[in-house]
């Protein structure tokens, strides 16, 4: 029985045995919900705890503590660069790179997988060469961009967006490919133009797939802008990390992972909250579960 | 024919489509051959024969979707050579957008025309209260039942007020009761309304509880074997259409045709 069936019953007598039973069955279902929301929330925070407090303890007594750190001395680490202005120095350009190189990345996936997947000759000749230069491992070309583009930022953006552009590309022409082919036939005989197809038909169902690239690039996009900060820079958390490993120091180095822990999580809430509302109509967003 | 001008003609339609066969090699077939049809305002028309005799493609034809390869088919005395714009087309899957709320998607027909929110509101309002759907507004297809969506898509194409409506299996998924609800709505929005119904099934008895006429098609490739005049008054009782003096009769008639044209496919005889 689905939810529009039990909303039309509601409204019909409230005060029936059925309907009692239904409301009952309601406000039992949002309080389990409620606990199981509760549960999961202290779980985390335990879970993490646990997780901080037997490393902070095994460092030293069992691991040493020369390879592992410990949290006390990454969060001590952590404040110094922080009350020090390095930390947020190296960070900005870390994070203009990433941004920069995700945007363009993503964008040019966008564009190009829209037109490639609209015009059928031109996508059925470029194909194969499309899905060789997918195999290669694109980290290995950040050598070459550094060469091309030099030691600032642009490389690092370089080695970005060409991580996050194949596979926002690659999805894109998934995503318009799921278009439903049966639609697009009535949508003509409804007297749709070309565009209204475009805008109403072809990209609402390539949403998924984009919105999946776009969550799974995040991280892509930042290890584009470490792994070029890592071959050749002078700032950058990326070269703040590999300087500390370089003084043997592994709070520093944790302290640099840390920091861009937290870049990336945050980042990846912004395509979330994206992703929701675009997807709002999507069944598995908010399914209805079957009462017994 | 009596001086009424045909809304849709076919004129010695042959159809050949081209599959791909195993290994590679094209492999053409013929689907439609000597089609010869003409159908008046107003009518309800139904298509029944076996799978695969081309009935669809008829449609599809009527529709712009796809061209004959040779003879012409006439939509209001003009040979259809683009997408049909002036026709409605339901198909078997509902095909409503999953992302659009219940009005939305009776709306989009209109957004495609390009008539202004205010009136496509007014408009939706008025189709969504004929079939009782008030009060789902604005629940999205994954939260609809079978025969909601059925007649979602029944107004979605109805709201732009095509003259005639192509219909093909439409209430094939349904279950049997939601499926005889629909058959007597659909018959009760369409009476009076002047509009042509070109309709597909397989189903005998829904053939005769809804149609002027019953066009038999032959197995593929697939011509018109014979035109039937249903011979039962309207209105219509399409819950006892069984108890109609006149439908065992014509029932029987109507299957031992068509059984010819399964039962040939079916024992391979020739």
């Amino acid at each position: 029985m689905d939810i529009a069936h039990l909303a039309a019953r509601a409204a019909e007598a409230p005060d029936s045995p059925g309907q009692r039973l239904l409301r009952r069955v309601e406000a039992e279902e949002l309080q389990r919900q409620h606990i199981v929301q509760r549960n999961t929330a202290l779980g985390r925070v335990a879970f993490g705890i646990t997780l901080l407090a037997s490393w902070e303890l095994a460092s030293g007594p069992i691991l040493d503590q020369f390879f592992v750190s410990k949290p006390s001395h990454i969060a001590a680490a952590l404040w110094d660069m922080l009350v020090k202005e390095t930390l947020l120095y190296h960070l900005q350009f870390t994070i203009l790179e990433a941004v920069s190189g995700y945007l363009i990345g993503a964008g040019g996936g966008l564009v190009l997988g829209f037109v490639l997947a609209r015009l059928d000759l031109v996508y059925r000749i470029v194909e194969p060469f499309v899905v060789a230069f997918y195999g290669i491992p694109r980290i290995a070309l950040a050598p070459l961009f550094i060469l091309w583009f030099g030691i600032g930022i642009t490389s690092k953006i370089a080695v970005a967006a060409i991580l996050v552009f194949f596979i926002v590309f690659i999805n894109t022409i998934a995503g318009i490919r799921s278009a439903p082919t049966q639609f697009l036939q009535i949508a003509r005989v409804m007297g749709a133009s070309e565009w209204d197809l475009v805008r109403k038909v072809v990209f609402p169902a390539a949403t998924p797939f984009i919105i999946a690239a776009l969550q799974i690039t995040v991280p892509q996009a930042m290890i584009g802008a470490i792994v070029g900060e890592f071959i050749s820079s002078n700032r950058g958390v990326g070269h703040l990390i590999s300087r500390a490993a370089g003084f043997l120091d592994t709070a520093g180095l944790f302290a640099g992972i840390f920091a861009l822990l937290v870049v990336v999580l945050a980042m990846n809430q912004g395509i979330t909250v994206l992703g929701n509302y675009l997807m709002r109509w999507n069944p598995k967003h908010g399914t209805v579960r079957d009462v017994s | 024919m009596s001086g009424v001008e045909p809304v849709i003609e076919a004129r010695d339609v042959f159809k050949i489509f081209v599959a791909r066969a195993d290994r590679g090699r094209q492999r053409a077939f013929l689907a439609l051959q000597h089609v010869n049809l003409t159908i008046t305002p107003g009518r309800f028309v139904s298509f029944v024969g076996p799978s695969g005799c081309g009935k669809s493609t008829l449609l599809n034809m009527i529709a712009g979707l796809v061209r004959p390869t040779e003879g012409e088919v006439m939509y209001k005395g003009r040979p259809v050579t683009s997408v049909n714009t002036e026709v409605g087309y339901i198909t078997q899957d509902d095909n409503l957008l999953p992302w659009r709320t219940l009005q939305e998607n009776v709306e989009v027909a209109l957004e495609f025309r390009g008539v202004l929110e205010a009136e496509r509101r007014e408009r939706a309002a008025r189709y969504i209260a004929m079939v009782g759907l008030n009060g789902f507004e604005h629940h999205y297809p994954h939260e609809l039942s079978g025969g909601m969506r059925k007649r979602t898509a029944l107004i979605r194409t109805l709201i732009y007020e095509p003259s005639v409506v192509l219909m093909d299996e439409p209430f094939g998924p349904l279950d049997a009761q939601t499926r005889v609800i629909l058959q007597d709505e659909l018959l009760r929005v369409w009476e009076g309304s002047g509009k042509t119904i070109a309709f597909v099934t397989h189903d005998l008895v829904e053939a005769i509880a809804l149609s002027d006429e019953i066009v038999l098609f032959s197995r593929a490739p697939g011509t018109i074997k014979r035109v039937y005049q249903v011979p039962i008054d309207r209105p219509r009782d399409v819950f006892h259409i069984h108890a109609h003096p006149q439908f065992p009769a014509f029932y029987d008639r109507l299957w031992r045709d068509l059984k010819d044209e399964i039962a040939e496919i079916a024992l391979g005889a020739t």
